[in-house]
């Protein structure tokens, strides 16, 4: 039978929306046709943007990707995209595609003023190893001045090869990736109650609840697909309910039963008084909250993250800042127990008057919320991510609403779950579970605890004392640092925190034009942050590479390596490694260190951190055998440069940090096989639910439920108060300013605008307004408007109606648009705790241009 | 062109009001609905920007709940001839890749 090759695509296209649909179309043939009947061959992958982690299939033909679908068989998302996913098959070919180094020189040399030239790879690395080895010897700068800013879009041996360049390598614990700005408060937060990393339900729960609550998340939005199975459950079961809970009107609140428009920050006020009305209607899970909880009260006076000559830092005296003295001001973390009766009388002042007065919020609606958590009929899931991680007390809060969970003992069961999302491919994968913070190692392992460098140095095969016991620089902590000529060689990568970053003009540009830095952007496209480096390095992206992300449900997946990268673009996992080959260890180590382990003199940090025996213990053939299943002859770009299975070796040598420690990760060679794992996966088998007998292996017969993170069993319920936001309305500034991101675009849109179809769909930047508040200031909609804060102005257009509905004196602004950075506008107020940007409240004003 | 297909779902007994306006949008074709309302479309377009403004206008159509989209294809040849002897799911069916 012959076809157009346009009929032909088109009843793929019909058979797979009719698969995904689970329909059948009459008179088709849904018969398999042999791989490549077209020319094109097809392979499993993962998504690109968000935490979701969508399974797709990528359709390769001539060297180039051509065709993407979502995966029927990827248990995440059954065959569906969202509209960016559709086009998924677009971001590698925009038009401006970086190809060569280029680094600013005039004269023939580096300028830190000149124009950007093209160089070879071996000149990048000349100067890059130059400017590393001159910031060691500075006293001013010294190993923490060497810096590294990396994301939950690094691939998990991207990150770890990254990490261990830098802890090990480098002896620098200044590397930070951008999930700092995106999920560090859900991590905090995990950690103070569990003490143990990541959620402990999965998306399974989205077909088990009776109840969903969305706090600070516009999944309609941001999660489509995680959001299209909510919507499946709500129309599908008549008695499901969905309370949604944020500072405007958006998208998702078009399904809500309950809708919940409250005033920045009072979420903390929300939170306790549901506590306080399960305590008052005598709803607390008694045998569940005697057994497994424990009640803490936190100190409360930790400030705002600032620069410490900030007012507001001046009278904080627990924010961890030098004192006087030169002593830490108290620790922004510090709690002490107390019992439930102390804490049934904190939360006892958050009465139904006080937390509608704090939050504007209409009783009736606050008490529907309340009851829902309190009827223990009724099965519970939260979902939350930006509203809440984008917080001044975003750890408090994400402790905030586990008390809720945990009062009733609605937890790591089906359905009843409090479900951090993640906004990368990767953050948990990479960033958290590889350990790619300045605090962190592999596998919740911290770099302040003796032991846990132990256990990591004997890992890596390197002598103690060989990881630096200090935190390093954290993401806001680095630009500061670099404004203050701190860090001298400063690398970034899978990121543009020069448009994603909080105050631009007040500290991240600045910092990086600072003659004292020497500023490398690895990327794929010229964004605002690769235009204000001093070098460019051209990298190889998503299929360009073989990789394996980690969702936001603990889920591993990995994909090969599809099609060549263009041009002289190379991983950054090549980067790291080629760039590590030029140290010698006494380069970079002291003599005493080197004098516990005198067989690495000589050797380079290729030699000591990658061909260390362990990294590079799998044969180039194996990747043949490994991938024998998808394609015959199966390789990729890194293990041919290296000659060793590059990413099984530091797969597994990575995953041996985790195994038998409630981390276990499956066989490298699995991964290539499945629609990916939850961890911890053991004896072949993953985990949905943790911490329940019966669901996770690590909890023994008739222990029922154990919050095992901590060695006492038990998870921590946290007396905390509402307190204001770091900055406010006033007269002169009177408007709240929100920042975040619309459907189209994904972050600072250096992808998705690179998407025809997704930048004609949403060209520009606009800001929402109330029609009062546009009226009040003789606005009409379409109007180019003026936005400034104390800290810069933006022009762009106004909208008063549309897809967001903000309250009056509120005001959103999208960050994808490279022309209209709202982040100049941003405060660089973080939560003391978990050092992540408030990117959802500060003081603006608008004005017509 | 661009030829791509979506799951559009209707808001229960609205379907009819569904593919009355799929109807008045160029290039989009249902080809099946099922009794919970859920249409199988396509979309064909020469330029991108109609893909795009396409997808928009289904959002908006009335009774439509949701558009999700499945499957997507660039090809610069759309007349050259395959030869597929019926078997007309060129995707792979082993789990295992």
């Amino acid at each position: 039978m012959k076809l157009t090759r346009r009929e032909f695509i088109k009843t793929n296209a019909i058979a797979a929306a009719a698969t995904s649909a689970g329909m059948s179309i009459p008179g088709m043939a849904l018969a398999a046709a042999p791989q490549g009947a077209d020319g094109v061959r097809w392979d499993k992958g993962v998504c690109r943007y968000c935490g979701v982690g969508c399974g797709v299939l990528v359709g390769v033909k001539d060297g180039r990707v051509v065709a993407t679908q979502g995966d029927p068989d990827a248990p995440v998302n059954k065959g569906l995209n969202c509209v960016k996913g559709y086009f998924l098959s677009k971001i590698m070919y925009g038009k401006d595609r970086l190809t060569k180094p280029l680094l600013r020189m005039k004269d023939g040399k580096f300028d830190k003023n000149g124009e950007f030239a093209p160089i070879s790879w071996d000149a990048a690395f000349d100067i890059m190893a130059e400017k590393v080895k001159a910031t060691l010897k500075e006293p001013t700068q010294g190993p923490r001045g060497v810096a590294m800013f990396g994301s939950g879009q690094w691939t998990v041996w991207e990150g770890y090869a990254a990490a261990k360049l830098m802890k090990a390598g480098f002896r620098s614990n200044s590397i930070d990736p951008n999930a700092r700005h995106c999920m560090a408060s859900a991590v905090a937060g995990f950690m103070r109650t569990f003490g143990i990393d990541e959620p402990m339900g999965c998306y399974d729960d989205a077909e088990h609840a009776d109840v969903f609550a969305l706090w600070g998340s516009n999944m309609a939005e941001m999660h489509p697909i995680l959001w299209s199975r909510i919507t499946n459950r709500r129309l599908t079961a008549p008695h499901v309910k969905i309370h949604v809970l944020s500072t405007f009107s958006h998208r998702s609140c078009e399904l809500a039963d309950n809708e919940l428009i409250f005033k920045p920050q009072s979420d903390l006020a929300i939170l306790n008084y549901i506590c306080n009305y399960i305590i008052q209607n005598k709803a607390v899970n008694q045998d569940f909250v005697k057994k497994n909880v424990g009640f803490f009260k936190g100190v409360t006076d930790i400030g705002y993250g600032l620069r410490p000559n900030h007012p507001l830092e001046q009278v904080a005296m627990n924010n961890g800042y030098p004192g006087a003295d030169g002593k830490p001001k108290g620790d922004p973390n510090k709690h002490a127990p107390i019992s439930f009766d102390d804490f049934a009388k904190f939360v006892s002042e958050y009465t139904l008057d006080k937390a509608h007065e704090i939050s504007g919020v209409p009783k009736d609606r606050l008490e529907a919320l309340a009851k829902a958590y309190a009827d223990p009929k009724v099965k519970v899931t939260s979902y939350w991510t930006m509203g809440f991680n984008q917080h001044t007390r975003g750890t408090w809060v994400n402790n905030m609403i586990y008390n809720v969970h945990l009062l009733v003992g609605k937890i790591s069961e089906p359905g009843n779950s409090p479900f951090s999302l993640t906004g990368q491919p990767s953050a948990c994968g990479t960033a958290r579970e590889v350990g790619t913070f300045a605090h962190r190692l592999p596998a919740d392992l911290v770099v302040m605890n003796p032991k846990h460098r132990e256990f990591s140095e004997k890992m890596w095969k390197l002598p103690p004392g060989t990881i630096p016991e200090w935190v390093g620089y954290h993401a806001v902590l680095q630009s500061r640092m670099l404004k203050d000529g701190k860090i001298g060689f400063y690398w970034t990568s899978t990121t543009n925190n020069m448009q994603a970053g909080p105050n631009v003009n007040g500290e991240i540009y600045p910092g990086w034009r600072n003659p004292k830095a020497f500023v490398v952007v690895s990327d794929v496209y010229p964004t605002v942050s690769a235009m204000s480096a001093d070098l460019i390095l051209p990298c190889a992206m998503w299929m360009e590479k073989e990789g394996m992300f980690g969702n936001a449900e603990r889920r591993g997946q990995m994909w090969r390596q599809q099609v060549k990268a263009p041009g002289e673009s190379r991983s950054d996992l090549w980067q790291y490694m080629e760039f590590s080959k030029r140290f010698k260890v006494e380069e970079v180590w002291p003599a005493d260190l080197l004098a516990k382990a005198p067989e690495l003199k000589g050797k380079t940090l290729y030699d000591v951190l990658y061909a260390n025996g362990q990294v590079n213990k799998f044969p180039k053939e194996d990747l043949a055998k490994v991938n024998a299943h998808a394609w015959a002859g199966y390789t990729n770009d890194e293990s041919e440069a290296f000659g060793f299975y590059v990413q099984k070796g530091l797969f597994e040598e990575y995953a041996g940090f985790g195994r038998g420690h409630a981390h276990d990760l499956a066989p490298f060679e699995t991964y290539h096989k499945v629609r990916g794992m939850r961890w911890p996966v053991v004896d072949g088998k993953e985990t949905l639910w943790r911490f329940r007998e019966g669901y996770d292996p690590y909890v023994k017969k008739g222990e029922g439920v154990k919050f095992y993170g901590y060695p006492d069993g038990k998870a921590k319920i946290f007396a905390l108060p509402y307190q204001p936001a770091a900055e406010m309305p006033d007269k002169d500034y009177d408007l709240w300013l929100c920042t975040g991101r619309v459907l189209e675009h994904w972050h600072t849109g250096s992808m998705t605008r690179r998407a025809p179809e997704l930048y004609k769909a949403f060209p520009d930047a606009v800001v929402w307004m109330h029609p009062k508040d546009a009226e009040k200031r003789g606005l009409k909609r379409n109007d180019v408007v003026k936005v400034s804060t104390r800290r810069g102005e933006i022009e762009l257009r106004v909208d008063t109606k549309g897809r967001n509905k903000p309250p009056e004196g509120l005001i959103f602004i999208p960050f994808f648009d490279e022309h209209r950075l709202v982040n100049k506008l941003t405060l660089d107020a973080t939560c003391p705790i978990s050092k992540e940007t408030d990117f959802k409240k500060c003081a603006a004003k608008v004005v017509k241009a | 062109m661009n030829i791509s297909s979506a799951i559009v779902h209707a808001r229960p007994g609205d379907v009819a009001v569904v593919q009355a306006g799929l109807a008045t949008l160029a290039g989009v074709e249902v080809h099946a609905i099922s009794p919970e309302g859920k249409l199988i479309v396509t979309i064909e377009t020469e330029d991108e920007g109609s893909n795009a403004a396409t997808y928009e206008r289904i959002g908006q159509l009335d009774g439509v709940m949701s558009a999700a989209m499945v499957y997507h294809q660039t090809e610069s040849e759309p007349e050259t001839e395959v030869s597929v002897e019926a078997k007309l799911r060129a995707t792979p069916q082993n789990k295992e890749i």
